[in-house]
């Protein structure tokens, strides 16, 4: 689980252009989007896309993705649930 | 109409009301004269280039000014240089259509960029030009008080190819 | 500056429901709408529900009026044809050097970045000069990109060409195609609906993308009369929020609407004709921006449910309906709508109302934060 938490956090910062953060930066329990790191809707849309690209995980309802994105350990859990490759 | 500031940015840096004021690129010219904004990062190049004119241009102005002043832009390219990019996440094996890229496949969005940075309301407006043409841009930012009446115009030209050949030659004029 | 009226002469739409305003008119009186499930169109893998032109019919057109037809892309073509027949029904000679063209687009010829290795056709303003030089216009025309606000910018960079007596006459060509490009762009961004879509309606999933052309030639002139268009006011503002995501005060959009209420009394108003794309963040932002300008009980109407949202030219294409409607003494109903689905009630209905009063405000609201309103008023002051 660490590893997968590791690559999701390097597979982010790079995905969603995160400049000037590193892996240890993220806190793999904090929320991702409001405080934490400021994300918006544009990188929510963009983390669904992650998932599809790297693991093969279709989430047709965007409202199904606020649960799997509070924090990079939930993106965890559930890819580590629901990966296709 | 009368020109309170004037910044040219090109690869050799950006020169703000005549003076060389730094040798550095788009990127590093965030760094020196921002620096606050992590969304910069997000924005592609065309985006970062009127971002930093735009930096550099407001610096003297109110905020109270800024709320109802006027972002009028110019280019040639439109975005073609994201469109580029949209494109290829979308051609060839991999259909990953990127959201962050296309939202920025709209030339206008460099006018939204600078509104939301500043907290400008009033007119945001991109035209897309056969050729670089002053007189005309000036035309259009002049006409601009004809139905509205704007604190100042932010207005000029904003076009990027690539790293080497990049131009926003960008102004504040007021009535 | 040389006048201060502005007329509209001629018009034209030219979208999947017809070729011709009068067409478009009757089709959407009617309830007609083409918009329809299309699945493996652009190459892409999913579905997606649009309204969309058919490709052979519009080559028989152009076959039969353009010539060397073949030299221009669909895009321009449509450009030609719409703009052909505004021209065919007013005295305006297009080659005149107080003639301006005046493009909206936000997408242009972006097709051709798919079709081939040679991308110089993406150039919006090499394709506005094609068109122009069709036209045997020498002027170099305007290209407003503005994305979804285009329509209504582009007839408003014409009232200011007009009233700094730039030109005589404008031609405002509101355009755009779809394409693998556009649709993919917005189901990356799940912001389709399956189904035609339902503005203002409590069951909206999202929005349906169109295809249409559209031109108004706009014109100084000297005296008023009861049977023409005038401009009356216009408004651009910016929401200094987000590049993709509404206001959740409408901020722009009131500060739109604010100003043309400056110009326009609201009880001259017959309706609003607004925006209603059908996603759920764009029609709440308008209830509240309309609700915020004391509109609420102001008829407003949305026409996406037929046409789908047309990009560049949903702007000039809705102004033009909202005059068809005006003279033919209706509001046009919203197509998919039945039930409030937004914070404040809106004056909305399914159904063909008719309207006494002869002033509309066309608005429209889009990525980069950007909001756009008109106003137009037939005859002179109610």
């Amino acid at each position: 689980m660490d590893n997968l938490i590791l690559q999701l956090k390097q597979q982010i910062i790079e995905a969603l252009n995160l400049e000037d953060l590193t892996p240890a930066d993220i806190d793999a329990e904090a929320p991702l989007f409001g405080e934490g790191l400021g994300l918006d809707s544009i990188d929510a849309l963009e983390l669904i896309v992650l998932l599809e690209r790297e693991y093969g995980i279709r989430l047709s309802n965007p409202a199904e993705g606020k649960e799997i994105f509070r924090s990079v350990a939930s993106i965890a859990s559930y890819v580590a649930d629901n990966r296709k490759k | 109409m009368k020109t309170i500031a004037h910044v040219r940015v090109t690869p050799e840096g950006a020169v703000l009301d005549g003076n060389h004021i730094s040798d550095a690129s788009i990127t590093g010219l965030y760094r020196e004269f921002a620096g606050d904004y992590p969304k910069f990062f997000k924005m592609d190049n065309l985006c970062r280039l009127g971002f930093v004119a735009a930096e550099l241009l407001l610096k003297g102005t109110s905020a109270e000014d800024r709320a109802d002043a006027a972002v009028v832009l110019f280019n040639r390219n439109g975005s073609l240089v994201t469109d580029r990019n949209y494109q290829k996440t979308i051609s060839g094996g991999d259909f990953f259509p990127s959201p962050a890229l296309f939202v920025y496949t709209l030339a206008n969005i460099v006018t939204g960029e600078i509104a939301i940075r500043h907290k400008i309301y009033g007119e945001t407006s991109f035209y897309v030009m056969p050729a670089y043409d002053p007189g005309q841009m000036d035309d259009i930012a002049e006409d601009l008080f004809l139905t509205s009446s704007p604190s100042f115009v932010l207005t000029g030209w904003v076009d990027y190819n690539d790293d080497n050949d990049y131009l926003a030659d960008m102004k504040i004029m007021t009535r | 500056m040389e006048s201060t009226l502005i007329t509209c002469l001629a018009d034209n739409i030219l979208s999947p429901l017809g070729a011709t305003s009068v067409d478009n008119f009757a089709a959407v009186s009617e309830g007609h709408s083409m918009l329809r499930r299309h699945e493996g169109v652009f190459g892409l893998p999913e579905p997606f529900c649009a309204s969309l032109f058919d490709r052979e019919m519009i080559r028989g057109l152009a076959q039969a009026s353009v010539r060397e037809f073949e030299s221009y892309t669909f895009f321009e073509t449509l450009c030609i044809l719409s703009a052909m027949k505004a021209l065919e029904s007013c005295s305006v000679d297009p080659a005149a050097d107080d003639v301006l063209f005046i493009f909206s687009t936000t997408k242009g010829n972006v097709d051709c970045l798919s079709s081939s290795l040679d991308d110089s056709r993406c150039y919006l303003a090499d394709s506005a000069l094609r068109v122009a030089r069709y036209f045997g216009n020498a002027v170099t025309p305007l290209v407003v990109s503005n994305a979804c606000v285009s329509g209504v910018c582009a007839q408003i960079a014409a009232v200011r060409s007009l009233l700094a007596g730039r030109c005589r006459h404008a031609v405002v060509i509101g355009c755009d195609v779809l394409s693998g490009f556009i649709v993919s762009g917005f189901q990356s961004f799940k912001a389709l609906s399956p189904e035609p879509c339902r503005p203002y309606d409590r069951d909206r999933v999202g929005l349906n993308l169109g295809e249409a052309a559209a031109t108004m030639v706009l014109s100084a002139a000297d005296s008023m009369s009861d049977d023409k268009w005038y401009y009356v006011a216009s408004s651009n503002h910016n929401d200094a929020n987000h590049i993709s995501g509404p206001s959740r005060t409408g901020e722009g959009a009131y500060r739109v609407l604010s100003d043309i209420l400056k110009s326009l009394r609201r009880d001259e108003i017959a309706f609003v004709n607004a925006h209603g794309t059908a996603t759920a963040y764009n029609d709440e932002m308008e209830s509240i921006a309309l609700h915020r300008a004391g509109l609420d009980d102001t008829p407003v109407n949305g026409l996406k449910g037929f046409y789908g949202h047309t990009l560049g030219a949903a702007g000039v294409a809705e102004t033009i309906l909202s005059m068809k409607a005006i003279d033919n003494g209706v509001v046009l109903p919203t197509k998919g709508y039945s039930e409030q689905g937004t914070t404040y009630a809106l004056s909305i209905s399914p159904d063909v109302r008719t309207a006494s009063r002869r002033s509309f405000i066309k608005i429209l609201s889009g990525f980069g934060g950007s909001n756009a309103g008109i106003a137009y008023r037939k005859g002179g002051d109610a």
